[in-house]
């Protein structure tokens, strides 16, 4: 074939991407200016409504923590403390009516002043329209305006947590004139709150906050906040490192970039918080069929559990080992009512199930295949019980897809899965009745209630009453009740706790050190910074 | 019967069995949505909500009705162009789709062009040395970014340009510090449009990656093709008749030649264009890209049955337009062509 001239298209190629490595870097210096004061923060949390009727996941509740106010707040250091209401609730000799003085002053981000009147219709909303509706539902039989200033809950029951209940910030008011057309129904795209901030831009992969100039409270320390939503763990970790974004929070970001991250913030390149931890991994055993109906084997898993190592190899050293339901942060932790690892009490238990030795017991745990740190500790267990109980039990792991297992959870079908739960609102009941609550039962099977739907199926007579109980009395009382629901459950470890997530936020040196509250959520408001220096690799 | 007629004919039967090519993928979609296993109240409420919860949630969301009327409900919408509300934020299908469809579209077209571009100009840059150390490089080049896992790039590229380098985002479709143009959509249009330098520069920013990552991956499907119908041309009949004529090489390549060879080349672009219709998934989510296979891939996640029947329906008549497009436009181009 003859010989044909190089295409000037050819010739130019080299050239071209020479021209366009040149152009990445001057594009670079094109970057737009950031307003002085404002700050952004990401997460992996696309926001799709801002409405606190359809709020249920952690990254709305975040944003809506800066855009409104709840009755009560949570501290850091774990006591309530009034917001938009004055006092504590005043209750009934009954405990069936709670009156609660809210704060005067206050106005929403649209001018209309908030009232009795904005919070009945408010929690009237959220009550008729509400995803997570049930959570008041349950509880408060109808919500009236006493007076100007002041509302009265009647209640279902006595139920001594309210104050926490409505501590829940998807219960934040919003202004009856704005949501007046969307009385029963959502609304997405908008959010008109009491909050220190006002929303000023919105959509799914950016929220843009202004403060709001008429708050009654403290004004903000900054002068807006971007929150910006990218999709997974290694673009939050390169955009915090590259100076992109200001402040990260956890949620979603892998456990190999914590610990990169960690490593930063303890050479000073970063700053780095942990907030309260208020979110439990634990595995479920199905306890009303073979071969898990045996409490003896139970007890037997629950010794075999090396919590040391599962947090060094899978967890590296960043989620502690739990032996407690609820999160140590809030009344009624039992630190200890699990057992610890103990492989000869383990091997005990087994010989006395009859295996060991010639007959080793095929223990099945499904893990969420979409979540790598249920994979890493389900092939850490495997291989830690093949070193510490060969002789006894062999673990078979399998993986399913979250949405797919959550379907299945009250049917039965899983012997021994890992989860994780974060209770809607920081109180030990969120985390006892999801999980051992019962409707109805039949002797130590559950066949109602939190305890089938979470796949359990286990109870025990007077169980429910106690749990019941423990959401009337308050105090020391309380407490005591509480730690003995969980170290009952323990005895019969239909549950088995594995490890303690808190909330981290990391910030870049020169954003002040981030705070959380009492429900894990950073305080936006206090957030403070100079504009950074674009580009600095830490 | 003419070849125009032959023409009309043909697009006229493609356009009429597309309702019904639309019909069977929205059955198809709905109920392999309902046969997969997964609860979008789950997905919502979470697993351990009360059951009366749960009960009332399925009943507002019309998820109680047996199947088949969720069904004629679903077709019925579906005829007057509703495609219902997600069921997660209650925004109209449409609505979202209006938002992430451009988003895939921008990142689509500039990747094509950045693809056909590179791609063509390193398959054609072989052909004046068959087996030559350029041509092989072509061929290694056309294999080896074909061959490369997506994700993997993706990763590589952003860890290299955004983390280590800080010469650009790291994801995302615009800057944080700026509000989006408003428009089309399409934000390199709108910000010239609206002649904002600042957001023009700010979305090229965001581009370049993710566009340059799967341009890059996509431009080795045109050194193939490109390549191998360029050497057949080069050895055919009416090539050997045009050098026989005394024309240079320059002109019996570029006259002769490489028109012929282009054709295949146009009917992979309009495949091409189809598949990046429904957005590049692995870029997507790498990028954190929030076009409409990101958006796909959450609505899956969450179950969000309208959601996902509204992406794909939507994107289906997409590509079944663009498909008849390129048939139409091969067959004008190129005489032999007959229906």
């Amino acid at each position: 074939m003859p010989s044909f001239p190089l295409p000037l298209l050819a010739r130019a190629l080299p050239l071209s991407l020479l021209v366009l490595a040149l152009l990445a870097p001057a594009l670079g210096g094109c970057q737009p200016q950031r307003p002085s004061g404002s700050l952004i923060v990401a997460s992996k949390s696309r926001i799709d409504s801002l409405d606190p009727a359809t709020a249920s996941r952690i990254g709305i509740m975040q944003v809506l923590s800066a855009l409104g106010d709840p009755l009560y707040a949570i501290g850091a250091n774990g006591r309530i403390e009034p917001r938009l209401a004055t006092a504590l609730p005043q209750l009934s000799p009954d405990g069936l009516r709670a009156r609660i003085p809210l704060r005067q002053g206050v106005s929403f981000h649209d001018g209309t002043p908030f009232d009795a009147a904005a919070m009945v219709f408010s929690l009237e909303r959220f009550l008729a329209i509400g995803t997570l509706g049930y959570q008041l539902g349950d509880r408060v039989k109808a919500v009236r305006a006493t007076g100007p200033h002041e509302i009265e809950l009647e209640l279902k029951r006595p139920f001594s947590p309210l104050p926490r209940l409505l501590s829940a910030i998807f219960l934040t008011p919003v202004s009856p004139t704005a949501y007046r057309t969307h009385r029963d129904k959502p609304l997405a795209d908008r959010f008109v709150g009491t909050g220190p901030y006002r929303l000023s831009f919105f959509s799914g992969h950016q929220q843009r906050l202004v403060p709001f100039a008429g708050y009654w409270g403290r004004r903000p320390a900054n002068t807006g906040i971007d929150l910006v939503t990218l999709g997974n763990s290694t673009a939050l970790f390169g955009a915090l490192r590259s100076g992109e974004v200001d402040l990260l929070l956890s949620s979603g970001i892998e456990i190999d970039h914590q610990q990169a991250l960690h490593r930063d913030a303890a050479a000073g390149r970063l700053r780095e918080t942990v907030g309260p931890a208020l979110e439990i991994g634990y595995l479920t055993l199905l306890s009303d069929k073979a071969p898990l109906h045996n409490p003896m084997l139970r007890r037997a898993i629950a010794h075999s559990l090396d919590r040391r190592t599962i947090g060094e190899r899978v967890n590296r050293g960043l989620r502690p080992g739990l032996r407690q339901l609820v999160p140590p942060t809030l009344p009624g932790s039992d630190p200890h009512a699990w057992p610890p690892y103990r492989p000869a009490e383990a091997r005990r238990l087994f010989r006395q199930a009859g295996y060991c030795n010639d007959r080793r017991f095929a223990l099945p745990l499904t893990f969420r295949s979409d979540i790598p740190t249920d994979r890493l500790f389900a092939l850490t267990w495997q291989a830690q019980l093949r070193r510490d109980l060969h002789d006894c039990v062999t673990l078979e792991v399998s993986g399913m897809e979250s949405t797919t297992a959550y379907a299945q959870l009250d049917k039965g079908v899983f012997p021994m899965i890992l989860l994780d739960w974060m209770g809607d609102y920081p109180d030990a009941d969120n985390f006892l009745a999801p999980l051992i609550g019962c409707s109805r039962a039949e002797g130590s099977r559950c066949l109602e209630g939190g305890s089938a739907l979470s796949g359990s199926f286990w109870s025990e007579p007077g169980l429910e009453a106690d749990l019941q109980r423990s959401t009337v009395v308050a105090g020391a009382e309380r407490e005591r009740l509480l730690r003995s629901l969980q170290q009952r459950t323990a005895a019969a470890s239909p549950y088995i706790p594995v490890w303690l997530v808190a909330p981290v936020a990391w910030a870049r040196p020169h954003v002040s050190p981030p705070r959380f509250d009492g429900s894990g959520r950073v305080v936006l408001a206090e957030l403070r910074g100079r504009p950074p220096a674009q580009g600095v690799q830490p | 019967m003419s070849r125009r007629s032959e023409l009309l004919r043909y697009v006229g039967a493609r356009l009429a069995l597309a309702p019904l090519m639309l019909w069977l993928i929205a059955t198809l979609v709905f109920l392999l949505l309902r046969v997969a296993p997964g609860d979008p109240i789950d997905a919502l409420l979470g697993p351990r909500a009360p059951e009366a919860a749960r009960a009332e949630l399925r009943a507002q969301l019309g998820l109680n009705q047996p199947l088949l009327a969720q069904y004629g409900s679903f077709l019925g919408h579906l005829l007057r162009a509703d495609l219902g509300t997600s069921l997660n934020n209650k925004q109209p299908v449409l609505e979202i789709i209006r938002d992430s469809l451009p988003a895939s579209l921008e990142l689509g077209l500039v990747a094509l062009l950045l693809a056909a571009v590179v791609g063509l100009a390193v398959g054609f840059s072989g052909i004046a040395r068959p087996e030559g150390k350029l041509d092989l490089a072509g061929r290694l080049y056309g294999i080896g970014t074909y061959a490369l896992p997506p994700f993997w790039a993706a990763m590589v590229v952003q860890l290299v340009f955004a983390v280590w380098l800080g010469w650009l985002p790291v994801g995302g479709r615009f800057p944080a510090t700026l509000l989006p143009p408003s428009g089309s959509g399409f934000y390199l249009v709108d910000s010239l449009r609206a002649g904002n330098l600042q957001q023009f520069s700010g979305t090229l920013r965001h581009l370049i990656l993710p566009a340059a990552t799967l341009g890059l991956l996509l431009s080795g499907i045109f050194t193939n093709a490109l390549r191998l119908n360029l050497r057949r041309a080069l050895g055919s009949d009416y090539v050997e008749a045009a050098r026989s004529r005394g024309l240079s090489e320059r002109r019996v390549v570029l006259r002769h030649a490489l028109p012929n060879a282009l054709l295949p080349v146009l009917t992979i672009t309009g495949i091409t264009v189809a598949s990046l219709i429904g957005g590049a998934l692995l870029i997507e989510v790498t990028y954190s890209w929030p076009g409409i296979a990101f958006r796909l891939q959450e609505a899956i996640a969450q179950r969000d049955y309208p959601l996902v029947q509204g992406i794909v329906v939507v994107v289906a008549a997409l590509v079944v337009l663009v498909t008849v497009a390129v048939d139409l436009l091969v067959a004008l181009l190129d005489p032999r062509i007959r229906f």
